[in-house]
């Protein structure tokens, strides 16, 4: 197999936008092609994620419209769904189209729109993405499975509210440093434990926000990334799944698709979680950033509420997690979210990552899940 | 091709009767809710219904408090995974028990709820 590189990364303004997901993902595709230096024109593939275009933007077949609106037409694509996990899963097939020799630039990313519709609206389509039979009819929402698992995790481990309230005001803080964020203002942990609750125990600044926007990479063989001034290499790339059925899963308080994703990660790249110098993982509440710390072996099960609160996963801590801001602050987008990440850890281990630099990060992590913790894919990253 | 013991439509027209069914795999025993084709333990395809008594303890529970778009009328409303006493897990409503008295290992008894034509797993007390 052929070694793969990340040349290129473009990603829009996260928040509200009065632009399609096609658009969007062409604007940041447009980006991502500059960034890398080559020629449009050398886009051999795109692969494309997005979730709920059919509901909020009553279209389809959006992958072409894509690539028409980009300027270049007769490119194939391939759309992706995978709930939340969406462009990472695309990236990871377009990494191995590359590395097996079939094409050697790929265009691969995603682009979502959700704010042009009522909240209600938004949570209902988001909610598709649990199983119809037995949990959409009982009213279960995203917020309500992060819940469960909030739950269990507490009563297992001793997790408190104020631990999970850290993460947001980390990962608000963060955010402040990220000109794409959207939110870019500090937090307190009393804003967090005075908000409302959403689902018990997960309160409106536990959750992360809907947003619009889109993201992109530009993917090359080694051929071509040798030519390159500052290619990323992606080291591995693993993607593993666990049951849809959120009463089937054996512990709540684990995500086990995180545990298995990430050692196909580390065992592809050949690399151990002390390696890791950056992280950008998938928040999309606060418990979810202090289980997937443990699932990906950084903390011992149980004790990510403490490296919260301790303040480990800040910039400046032992190991930042989230520079971007994450989920919670940067948004999420959830058709661009796994390619938001992996353009952040790029930034990174370039140096270019300004206020936000994880100084000499040479290693880097993106973790993203989709749906009832069913999908996951980690991947990592490095300069040589 | 055989046809599946009980599909979802089964499950669900037995449910609204007031009876929960699982399976049960015939080569290694292990219990299932939904029906599917395989069994994930032993990768056998011997599944026989099993009725389910409907008593079990709450795993972890939520009260939603924003709802999808046409449920707005229903919240607060709570939402647990249930580990029935046969050692088989199920997600459902909870109703008629105050929110506050909802705790891990609370005692609860399956009962369908039928809302706007549709069956739904409920739980009330034991």
């Amino acid at each position: 197999m052929r070694r793969v590189a990340v040349i290129g990364v473009g990603v829009t303004k996260f928040g509200k936008h009065d632009r399609t997901s096609a658009e969007l993902f062409a604007e940041a595709a447009a980006d991502a092609i500059t960034d890398a230096e080559i020629a449009p024109a050398a886009i051999q593939a795109l692969y494309f994620g997005n979730v709920t275009g059919g509901e909020t933007e009553r279209q389809l077949h959006m992958a072409p419209l894509a690539a028409t609106l980009l300027g270049l037409p007769t490119v194939p694509t391939t759309r992706f769904e995978n709930a939340c996990a969406t462009s990472h899963v695309a990236f990871r097939h377009a990494v191995m189209e590359i590395a097996s020799g079939v094409s050697d630039v790929i265009l691969v990313g995603g682009a979502e729109r959700v704010l042009n519709v009522p909240t209600e609206s938004a949570t209902e389509f988001f909610a598709y993405c649990s199983d119809a039979s037995l949990e959409q009819p009982a009213g279960l929402t995203f917020p309500g499975v992060f819940a469960l698992i909030a739950r269990a995790h507490m009563d297992k481990y001793g997790t408190t509210e104020e631990q999970m309230a850290h993460v947001a005001v980390k990962n608000h803080r963060h955010g402040t440093l990220n000109p794409k964020a959207q939110f870019r203002k500090e937090i307190t942990l009393d804003t967090v434990l005075k908000s409302a609750y959403v689902a018990d125990p997960l309160k409106l600044f536990d959750c992360c926000p809907f947003t619009d926007g889109g993201a992109a990479i530009v993917l090359a063989s080694e051929e071509v990334a040798r030519r390159h001034r500052r290619p990323i290499w992606v080291l591995g790339t693993h993607a593993a799944t666990d049951t849809m059925f959120v009463h089937e899963k054996r512990d709540l308080a684990r995500i086990p698709a995180t545990e298995r994703a990430a050692q196909g990660a580390y065992r592809q790249a050949g690399k151990t979680p002390a390696d890791v110098n950056v992280v950008e993982l998938h928040d999309c509440f606060t418990i979810a950033e202090i289980v997937a710390t443990e699932g990906l072996g950084f903390f011992e099960p149980g004790t990510g509420g403490r490296a919260a609160e301790k303040g480990w996963t800040s910039l400046g801590g032992k190991l930042p997690v989230n520079p971007s801001g994450g989920l919670k602050a940067k948004g999420h987008p959830i058709g661009a979210t796994g390619a938001a990440q992996i353009a952040e850890i790029v930034t990174q281990l370039r140096g270019e990552a300004g206020p936000r630099q994880v100084d000499g990060a040479s290693t880097g992590l993106t973790h993203t899940l989709g749906g009832n913790a069913a999908t996951v894919v980690v991947s990592l990253f490095g300069r040589g | 091709m055989a046809e599946p013991v009980i599909n979802l439509k089964g499950f669900f027209d037995e449910a609204r009767a007031g009876r929960l069914t699982g399976i049960r795999c015939g080569r290694c025993g292990a219990l299932a809710i939904p029906p599917k084709e395989f069994c994930e333990q032993c990768q056998h395809r011997e599944w026989q219904p099993v009725p389910l008594g409907g008593t079990g303890t709450i795993v972890s529970h939520t009260v939603i408090r924003v709802a999808p778009r046409g449920r707005g009328g229903e919240v607060p409303y709570a939402v647990a995974v249930v580990r029935l006493d046969e050692g088989v897990s199920l997600l459902g409503r909870v109703v008629d028990i105050p929110f506050e008295a909802l705790t891990s290992g609370l005692p609860v008894r399956f009962r369908p709820i039928e809302l706007e034509q549709q069956t739904l797993i409920g739980f009330g007390p034991a």
